[in-house]
């Protein structure tokens, strides 16, 4: 793939990651998600454009109409539907988050993941990058208490993998790939369809209300 | 024609979703589907263990290992598509659900069952990933049932937690294709036994790193400590038949997808590493539930800590290998059925007393006598008290262990018999002493009795005499994994 290009946008995707951990309305967690699949998307007709593969625009076309278009519309939905302008808080302030993510960071272009990232070697930096995303992605999920945020880290999850598979050139069968994108937007629509009940149940979004039912 | 075994249960859901408007009409459904995905079932595995893997498709193959999964997935799936029947007739009666509660149940139950099925039976490790998600997808709503605070909370776990640990086992999972990796763009068709077969040329280190994140992925929805959290929860808010099937098969379905990545991992970095890893899961399984069992308040949250229990257990046998893991295997089947009709016992205790707490619940035995025995029957089978079937695989997993890891395999004996008091005590207290006063004794219904009996019946059978074509599947399995 072309480096700079992806190097490029791989930062752009990477940004939006950080970004995810610090903005504070729902809205522009939602906004965040679909620009950070449009980085996928681009990367994909990238891929195209390299080999030649037709498939690869399809996909691309695919991951648009669901990354793009249908997940940030379904949560844009849900969000007018009841009013839901700020977002809940995170469990650590943000200054400690920076300095985790950093350390996150770090860790994924550390030594310890050095056989992971050389898969290409090539392509070393970039996958160090595409594994940092990973990893923030997960704190991401687990740092924030608000139900939406947590979809949106399980998505970004999966676009930090797909962003990795990418650079790795773990690509899978076309047919597969639609098979594991109809699987992501089955859970889109399930999970927005929750968060909906959940909002409903508790009157929050804010899911550490629920920790008091727990046995 | 071997196809609709994989497929039927998926045509019942859509069958039961668009066209029907009886609720008799889905019972049928559901309940013929099911036989005949249990007939046919039966039909593969004997070829199987005749013949060898049998492949249905270039996506689909059964081997051993994936004929003994798919018969107890069609086996439970049937008693406990029969036991639902009566069981929604019981709570449409007494009002708790409605008629589109009922169709949303059969239309995901029976996609469930299809998933677990596809599962069970694909030959490619990224459509086994998309299968095992979508099992995930089609009980959210079943946990959720109910629509109470505690079951949302619930259903809400099982999706975010499961989520996250199945996206880790896909990077996993990416991870193995590094040992065939011919460039981008250049995918092809990928089969277990082409990874399997290229084992050789993955990376050791990666092998480790994709063998870490398979088992926290696939681990998760085995419930292994400590990425259990979601399970108790899930187990005690779901109806209690999709508890019976979540318990009692898709536990082993998630269970098998790590083996198969086990027999990768050990083929590129020797036996030793993921044994290590399996035994150390397994033993903290054992040690967590054992102990959360000693104070537990809900019999259904209790028999969900049994199956992390158990689900410890066969780790502890697969990472002993050899005889550990033949005991192992056998393990899986009788855990299956007897944690099933366990909870279909409980589901009959909960239709009388409305409550899954421990202290609401007194005088089974005297109140529900048949329930009240096909309970204690269960219990001492799931604890390996002799002469049911895992008393021997828990005397095989520990004396094989007991050669390499002394420590750690008495360790687990001592557990094993915490846990049993516990139990022991959980369970006395629901079956013995005084019905509450405003519990009559009334006759209990035959066909709600039916699936936990034959289950335990089966599994009764089973431990003393093993079929001819179940054994070779064993012994298949037990080279391979």
């Amino acid at each position: 793939m072309l480096t700079t290009f992806s190097q490029i946008f791989l930062a752009l995707f990477f940004f939006t990651i950080v970004l995810l951990h610090l903005v504070r309305k729902n809205s522009s967690i939602a906004a965040l998600y679909g620009i950070q699949s449009l980085v996928i998307v681009i990367l994909l007709v990238g891929t195209y454009f390299e080999t030649g593969d037709g498939w690869s625009l399809l996909i691309a076309l695919l991951t648009l109409v669901v990354k793009v278009i249908l997940a940030p519309a379904f949560i844009f939905r849900l969000l007018k539907k009841h009013d839901l302008k700020f977002l809940v808080s995170s469990y650590v302030n943000v200054p400690l988050t920076l300095v985790i993510v950093t350390m996150l960071t770090a860790v994924a272009h550390s030594n310890l993941f050095a056989p992971l990232v050389q898969i290409i070697p090539a392509n070393q930096q970039l996958l160090s990058l595409a594994l940092s995303a990973l990893f923030i992605s997960l704190f991401l999920i687990a740092n924030r208490k608000g139900a939406l945020s947590q979809i949106v880290g399980i998505l970004s999850l999966e676009n930090s993998i797909v962003a990795f598979a990418l650079f790795a050139g773990l690509e899978q069968l076309p047919i597969l790939q639609v098979g594991i994108l109809f699987d992501i937007s089955i859970w889109i629509a399930i999970a927005t369809v929750f968060m909906s009940m959940l909002y409903r149940h508790f009157g929050s979004l804010d899911v550490s209300e629920m920790k008091n039912l727990t046995e | 024609m071997e196809l609709t075994l994989i497929f039927l249960p998926i045509l019942a859901a859509f069958f039961v979703s668009l066209l029907v408007k009886r609720r008799s009409a889905m019972e049928y459904a559901t309940v013929a589907a099911s036989l005949v995905v249990f007939v046919e079932s039966v039909s593969v595995a004997i070829r199987v263990s005749a013949n060898g893997p049998l492949t249905l498709a270039p996506i689909f193959s059964i081997d051993a290992l994936g004929a003994i999964l798919m018969s107890t997935i069609a086996l439970v799936g049937l008693f406990v598509s029969f036991y639902s029947v009566f069981y929604l007739r019981r709570e449409m009666d007494k009002g708790i659900i409605g008629f589109s509660r009922v169709r949303q149940y059969y239309m995901l139950m029976n996609l469930f069952l299809g998933a677990m099925l596809l599962a069970a039976t694909s030959s490619n490790p990224i459509l086994t990933w998309i299968s095992i998600e979508a099992t995930t997808l089609s009980t959210a709503f079943l946990i959720s049932f109910y629509n109470k605070p505690e079951a949302m909370e619930a259903a809400w776990k099982y999706l975010i937690v499961n989520s996250v640990g199945l996206l880790l086992g896909f990077f996993g999972t990416l991870l193995y294709f590094t040992s065939l990796k011919t460039g981008a763009g250049a995918a092809v068709f990928t089969t277990w036994d082409s990874l399997l077969s290229n084992a050789t040329h993955l990376d050791p280190v990666v092998a480790k790193a994709a063998f870490v994140f398979v088992l926290i992925g696939y681990g998760t929805k085995v419930g292994l400590v400590p990425m259990h959290t979601w399970l108790p929860d899930a187990h005690s808010k779901a109806p209690v038949p999709i508890s019976a099937l979540l318990s009692g098969v898709l536990l082993n379905v998630a269970f098998i997808a790590l083996l198969r990545f086990k027999a990768i991992t050990d083929i590129a970095v020797g036996l030793d590493y993921s044994q290590k890893l399996l035994i150390v899961f397994g033993f903290l399984s054992i040690c967590v539930a054992a102990f959360i069992m000693l104070v537990q308040k809900n019999y259904k949250r209790l028999l969900a800590y049994s199956s992390i229990e158990n689900m410890g257990i066969m780790a502890f046998g697969f990472g002993i290998g050899g005889l550990g893991a033949f005991a192992a295997i056998l393990h899986m089947v009788y855990h299956s059925l007897i944690k099933s009709a366990l909870f279909l016992s409980a589901g009959n205790i909960f239709l009388k007393y409305s409550s899954t707490k421990i202290k609401n619940v007194k005088g089974v035995l005297s109140v529900l006598p048949i329930t009240g025995a096909l309970f204690i029957t269960g219990f001492l089978a799931i604890t390996g008290t002799p002469p049911f079937g895992i008393f021997l695989t828990k005397i095989l997993i520990m004396s094989a262990g007991i050669k390499e890891h002394l420590f750690l395999s008495i360790a687990a004996v001592f557990l094993m018999a915490v846990l049993f008091v516990g139990f022991l005590k959980q369970v006395g207290a629901m079956m013995f002493g005084e019905r509450p006063q405003e519990m009559d004794k009334s006759k209990e219904s035959a066909w709600l009795i039916v699936s936990p009996l034959a289950l335990i019946a089966i599994a009764l059978c089973l431990s003393f005499y093993v079929p001819h074509f179940m054994s070779v599947l064993l012994t298949s399995a037990v080279s391979r994994y």
